[in-house]
């Protein structure tokens, strides 16, 4: 390849990977936690601190939705909790104007927005929207587009020595070196993992956006309904008129269950189910949810909601090409597959990716680095003060969050806790970045995010004191887990609290990192 | 630079949906059965063009190939179409 050709591909992968590298490292820090969503439900709302409306059933919630709101029986779906998490159900509608949302507690008002207060819904927010409501959706597809053109321009710059320089990790004097290896060694191992969730990620965010554009320019206005009819639409059905009694929906879900498996899947677990025309004779129920053991993951069995007889399959492999690619686009991106080592796997890569996205801009400032002297240039200062007080205050924010929610353990409203909490800590960390010195900057914010995830860890622990000393109660451990992962990462923390620290005061004193900057770069 | 990867992003996105348009309508029953393949072939094949634009060697060439590119495939595009396909 022409040194030209490189040249230009460098500078490609360096403006893709500066525009979406602070979103991306929110992205993949999120997502990481996301991984283990059910695990983190059940740390926060445990069985044995269980929400009232918990208590009340799908069936039952379904049932008493249908008698509160007769003119809604048409189409209502009732989002079932991660099992285990003593989370209520809750029902959603599509009102004449917008989406409608209520728990069994408020079944007369009508909320527009889905009830949140999970930690995990903040999770959510932030890594696929950046907590931006509406933009933020598109500004992630973008950052995904930008994301596979710097995974691209970062593969074909590495083309020349490739096989040479992989295993290489060359810990000497030249600290940049020891960093490009790293950054290029995670990025190699891990591209398929990171094509992946380019190409997913930019799916689920500009997918209405794509479908706009290939319907318009390409198409004629006729993919909407072609990619309607792939995705097979559930059957409609007209209301009779004549009330029936509905079949009870546990005998719904274990007939979805037996058909899924008999299609080859090996578990089934419901997580959303559709009512149409409730308590009509021509009543029909859709039972969403996730499977092991197949390639479509995601799939949902259509039933008589009277007779319960089945209507239609699109699970596992009853579904065609469509379906499959479909549900695997889910299920790649989710991580919903090969169970626990894969989402171990999903966690350490995703937390890897992270790091590739924060080394990419340490690069950056290192090889902009004035060598003979203690002053740097302003543009990398302020690189390593964004650096620092975007990603290490995203870290802190949500372990700030984490912490807030074991401390109001259930007094409060938890959505206002964690989201105040939690914006609150990050606009300070960002703060501290740009006044501190970068070196103290790093250290402070490092030392914080550790000192926080360790005491959440510890409160909860302390809160939950009861309970292990019991000789068994459901998903304990669970609880326990969680816990123990919050301390080993309170630990990682630390540890890089001290490395940086360390660099402060013993490395190369000519840097951004270094202690000797002059006084006049800081404010405080 | 830029020059060249305005050209991948601009004409580069046009060209992505004209292509995928001709890859189904050259299948039986105008693909239905890959179409959601092809709306995940559609953000790497963009990602394609847009890394092909930096191989050319200034802007115009990127803007004139791009361009020449997306004048054919919208013409076959639409002739295919005219002639009842």
């Amino acid at each position: 390849m022409k040194s030209s050709t490189v040249r230009t591909f460098r500078s490609v992968h360096t403006w893709t990977g500066i525009m979406a590298g602070f979103f991306l490292f929110i992205a993949f820090y999120t997502g990481a936690l996301m991984v283990f969503h059910g695990a983190l439900d059940t740390w926060q709302n445990p069985p044995w601190r269980a929400e009232a409306a918990a208590t009340v059933s799908a069936q039952q919630l379904a049932a008493r939705f249908a008698a509160a709101h007769p003119d809604q029986r048409k189409l209502f779906g009732v989002v079932m909790p991660y099992p285990g998490a003593a989370q209520a159900p809750y029902v959603y509608w599509p009102s004449a104007d917008g989406a409608r949302f209520a728990t069994a507690d408020d079944l007369a008002a009508t909320r527009t927005d889905i009830p949140t207060g999970r930690f995990t819904d903040y999770l959510l927010s932030l890594h696929e929207s950046l907590g931006i409501p509406v933009a933020g959706l598109y500004i992630l597809g973008i950052v995904s587009v930008l994301y596979g053109l710097a995974l691209v321009s970062g593969f074909i710059i590495r083309l020349p020595g490739m096989t040479r320089d992989l295993f290489a990790l060359r810990h000497g004097r030249n600290l940049k070196k020891l960093w490009q290896d790293a950054h290029n060694v995670i990025g190699l191992l891990s591209l398929p993992f990171h094509v992946m969730f380019a190409l997913t990620g930019a799916l689920l965010c500009l997918f209405t956006a794509m479908l706009l554009a290939l319907n318009t320019l390409a198409f004629n206005g006729q993919l909407t309904a072609a990619v309607g009819q792939a995705l097979n639409d559930v059957p409609t059905a007209t209301a009779s008129g004549k009330a029936a009694p509905m079949q009870p929906l546990p005998k719904l879900i274990a007939r979805t269950r037996q058909t899924i498996l008999a299609h080859g899947a090996t578990t089934f677990r419901p997580d959303y189910i559709e009512f149409h025309n409730y308590g009509d004779a021509n009543a029909i129920v859709v039972v969403r949810g996730l499977s092991e053991g197949t390639l479509g993951t995601f799939g949902s069995v259509t039933l008589n909601g009277v007779t319960g007889k089945v209507l239609g399959v699109h699970a596992a492999d009853s579904y065609d090409g469509n379906g499959i690619a479909y549900a695997a686009v889910f299920g790649l991106h989710f991580g919903f597959f090969g169970g626990a080592v894969v989402k171990w796997m999903y966690f350490v890569l995703g937390l890897a990716g992270a790091f590739l996205f924060y080394s990419g801009n340490l690069l950056w400032i290192e090889s902009r680095r004035k060598r003979r002297q203690a002053d740097q240039p302003a543009r990398t200062c302020w690189m390593a003060r964004a650096t620092v007080g975007v990603c290490i205050g995203a870290c802190l924010g949500l372990s700030a969050a984490f912490l807030a929610l074991a401390v109001a353990n259930g007094r409060g409203d938890a959505d206002t806790i964690q989201k105040s909490v939690g914006y609150g800590t990050f606009a300070l960390a960002c703060a501290w970045g740009c006044l501190r010195p970068v070196p103290h900057a790093a250290r402070d914010l490092l030392w914080a995010t550790a000192g926080t995830t360790a005491l959440a860890a510890i409160v909860d622990l302390a809160r939950n004191a009861p309970v292990w000393l019991e000789p068994w109660t459901p998903l304990k451990t669970t609880v326990l887990m969680v816990d123990l992962t919050a301390l080993a990462m309170a630990v990682a923390f630390a540890l890089l609290a001290r490395a940086s620290w360390r660099r402060a005061r013993h490395s190369d004193a000519n840097s951004v990192w270094a202690l000797s900057m002059p006084a006049s770069s800081s404010m405080l | 630079m830029i020059a060249r990867a305005a050209a991948g992003v601009l004409l580069g996105l046009p060209l992505t949906c004209a292509l995928l348009a001709l890859a189904l309508i050259g299948l039986p029953d105008h693909g239905q059965a890959w179409i959601i393949a092809a709306l995940i072939a559609f953000f790497p094949l963009w990602t394609a063009l847009m890394t092909g634009s930096f191989f050319f060697r200034n802007g115009r060439r990127a803007w004139l190939a791009f361009g020449a590119a997306n004048v054919l495939a919208f013409a076959a595009l639409w002739s295919l179409r005219a002639a009842g396909l």
